[in-house]
């Protein structure tokens, strides 16, 4: 089975940066765009959900997150988007502080002026059902950088074009397929020029035969050189954009490094059984 | 404000206060009653597949949710004597009309909820072998009901506070009975008041009691 | 028993100005009354304690008490309280708005709370201002989804406003009684009022129904 996937991850390679010949922690080394440090979140004294994590990601990276539900997949990047208040550690973002825990019953610190620079796209649609495909995409541009009407709306076409979706511009969020949706969702997202984008199980929600456009258009933007954050459970998927991929479970991270050895010859027990669970259908 | 608010000369009156609130609740026993049993099977015809059946049953749904309850009541008192000649005394009357109005409004009810039975449900009662009589009874009914619940209880407060027009052609319900009261004591605000809070006390714990039950679906059903 | 409706046709003309007393006051209290409503399903979940359990308050105990008495309290205390005489109606519109903001207030609320989390979610990733959200994708969604059960409300406001007759306002019910009992002629003057009433009702609980089909597939995501 292993075997399949190392012949799947060889057909397509990336521009971006080499995984192969990078270490973790080689990654660490350089300039970090995120640095995590000693994460911990609850949603309750007896729901810990991140139990201490310590990530870091260098600029350029293609991180995807993989590990059994309830592990702190999701949870990490909804924490990493600051949409969730964290017990205790930080997170920097290319060398600025960018979350901070506060000790007591203060709430969380957020940089504001961090999180601007970061994109996310949610595993439910999230596009405004009372807003056409254009006005989700220029809403955000207008009213956070105050960017013209004409410019904005150049913008959009100029994205929508890109993404084969011209011809929905002026259509409502309900006429257009879930694979559809996800897509405008991406392109909403990049309006604000992010420098780091989260995709959140992005493709779980949708039916089998779409999967594929939306995978397709995250991919173009890894070519680019898009960092990104990804959590997925189409380990195919997984295997070929990321540069490195994070296994993690029980709220910390397990295990990481470049596909072929998480997929190929993981070093833990734990990993072991997730992949061989997940590829034993 | 000046006015001073003086209780006292209602006392005489309490116990006319309670026979009215009496008369109220039985209304609202009677009407219910009506409405939950004969709502359920107007329900059932309203979905006849029969259109000279259905036809029917739906105007007569249509016509009690689409005027006003105060002229349906007026109409039973003024026409049904002249019409079918018969003499019935006033609160029989009063139960008519509100049952026949609620009788509407659950069947509404009752539709909705039978309409949310789901498909797989009738399947399976075909699959058992009960006849179309057996399935209504032992599957839709129970499943109707426990859905309509929320809805019929909605409705029966509703009808609790309807009854107070019945006040307008002289039953002596809480309604009348306050007003005269008020009449009599030149104390309209204390008296109004005070049985504006004997209606709202009755109705306000059943209200609540609703929103028990959908807070507690809502939690069941996550 | 025969029945004569033609003479009905005879009072088209006083009838028709009831109609008109009825749909005004029903168009008033219903614009009066559904802005009442919005602003009490804001105060419903304010942060402040106060405006809470007051709009709580109102909410309750106008939806808890029936109608006629709410009515009969305004017409009957209302003058009392201000040492003046006050129309029948300013009484019935004073009631009627507020029992329309009572219930209307309950439809704001739970559209309201129908945006779906997630969109808030959405929201905050692209930065929208607390104000963008509530102005760009909180109200115009609310606005939206309320209009189907705030027509069914102005709906009942419609029905609901035959109680005016019994505080002597010359409205669609008042006029038929009064015809009624001047030519002793019940069943053909009342079913005529209660067919006009329901030429004017059932309509508009059909548009609701289309409305809000409608409504759902446009904002369904």
């Amino acid at each position: 089975m292993n075997k399949s996937m190392s012949n799947l991850s060889s057909a397509k390679s990336f521009s971006a940066t080499d995984s192969t010949n990078k270490s973790p922690t080689a990654s660490t080394s350089g300039q970090a765009l995120v640095k995590v440090s000693n994460l911990h979140k609850s949603y309750s004294p007896t729901i810990q959900v991140l139990k201490g994590l310590d990530l870091t990601m260098a600029a350029g990276e293609r991180l995807v997150v993989i590990g059994p539900s309830g592990g702190g997949k999701s949870t990490l990047l909804r924490v990493m988007m600051g949409l969730e208040q964290i017990d205790s550690g930080s997170i920097t973002f290319a060398g600025q502080p960018y979350i901070t825990a506060n000790d007591g019953k203060a709430k969380t610190k957020i940089n504001l002026a961090v999180r601007q620079q970061i994109g996310m796209v949610f595993q439910h649609y999230t596009l405004f059902p009372h807003l056409t495909i254009l006005q989700n995409l220029t809403l955000a541009p207008r009213k956070v950088r105050g960017e013209s009407k004409a410019s904005a709306e150049a913008r959009g076409m100029a994205l929508l074009t890109r993404f084969g979706l011209a011809a929905k511009a002026g259509a409502y969020p309900n006429q257009l397929s879930g694979g559809q949706k996800q897509r405008v969702a991406i392109a909403r997202a990049l309006m604000l020029d992010p420098k780091l984008m989260l995709f959140d199980e992005v493709t779980s929600a949708l039916d089998p035969e779409l999967v594929a456009e939306v995978e397709q258009v995250i991919m173009s933007l890894a070519e680019q050189g898009m960092p990104m954050m990804i959590v997925t459970h189409d380990m195919w998927f997984a295997k070929n954009i990321a540069s490195r991929v994070v296994f993690c479970a029980g709220g910390v991270v397990v295990e990481e490094g470049p596909p072929d050895q998480i997929f190929n010859a993981p070093k833990h027990e734990r990993t072991r059984e997730f992949l061989d669970r997940v590829f034993h259908i | 404000m000046s006015y001073s608010f003086d209780f006292t000369g209602l006392e005489q009156g309490y116990d006319s206060l309670l026979e009215g609130l009496k008369v109220t609740v039985e209304l609202t026993l009677a009407a219910n009653l009506i409405g939950v049993t004969l709502g359920f099977v107007v329900a059932l015809l309203v979905m006849s597949r029969i259109s000279l059946i259905r036809t029917p049953v739906m105007l007569f749904i249509e016509f009690f949710r689409c005027t006003p309850a105060i002229i349906q009541i007026v109409w039973f008192f003024y026409c049904v004597p002249i019409m079918f000649d018969v003499y019935l005394d006033s609160v029989t009357m009063g139960v008519l009309a509100l049952g026949l109005n609620l009788t509407a409004f659950n069947a509404e009810a009752y539709r909705a909820a039978i309409q949310s039975v789901p498909k797989e449900q009738h399947d399976a009662g075909i699959a058992l072998g009960l006849s179309p009589f057996q399935r209504v009874i032992y599957i839709v009914l129970p499943h109707a009901l426990r859905s309509a619940l929320p809805v019929l209880i909605t409705n029966g407060i509703g009808i609790f506070q309807q009854t107070a027009l019945v006040a307008i052609v002289a039953i002596q319900d809480l309604m009348y009975q306050g007003k005269s009261l008020a009449t009599t004591t030149y104390r309209p605000i204390e008296t109004f008041t005070l049985i504006a809070v004997i209606y709202f006390a009755v109705s306000f714990p059943v209200a609540q009691l609703v929103q028990l039950i959908e807070r507690r679906r809502e939690v069941a059903s996550r | 028993m025969t029945y004569d409706f033609a003479v009905v046709l005879g009072y088209w003309e006083a009838l028709l100005q009831g109609l008109e007393v009825t749909v005004e006051l029903t168009l008033l209290c219903a614009a009066l009354g559904s802005a009442l409503g919005f602003v009490t399903s804001l105060a419903r979940v304010s942060p402040v304690r106060f405006l809470r359990w007051i709009s709580t308050l109102y909410v309750e105990f106008f939806r808890g008490t029936p109608v006629l008495i709410q009515l009969f309290w305004f017409f009957f205390c209302l003058p009392i309280i201000l040492g003046s005489d006050i129309s029948n109606f300013i009484a019935a519109t004073v009631t009627l708005t507020l029992y329309t903001g009572a219930i209307t207030s309950e439809t704001f609320r739970a559209s309201l709370k129908s945006i779906r989390p997630e969109e808030i979610d959405a929201c905050i990733a692209l930065g929208l201002p607390r104000l963008t959200q509530i102005t760009n994708i909180v109200l115009p969604q609310a606005l939206l989804r309320a209009i189907p059960t705030l027509l069914s409300n102005f709906v009942s406001l419609f029905k609901e406003s035959a109680l005016v007759s019994a505080v002597g306002m010359a409205d669609l019910m008042f006029v038929g009684q009064n015809i009624s009992s001047n030519i002793a002629k019940p069943v053909e003057v009342l079913t005529v009022v209660a067919v006009i009433y329901f030429v004017v009702a059932f309509p508009l609980t059909r548009a609701v129904t289309v409305i809000e089909r409608k409504m759902l597939a446009k904002l369904a995501i």
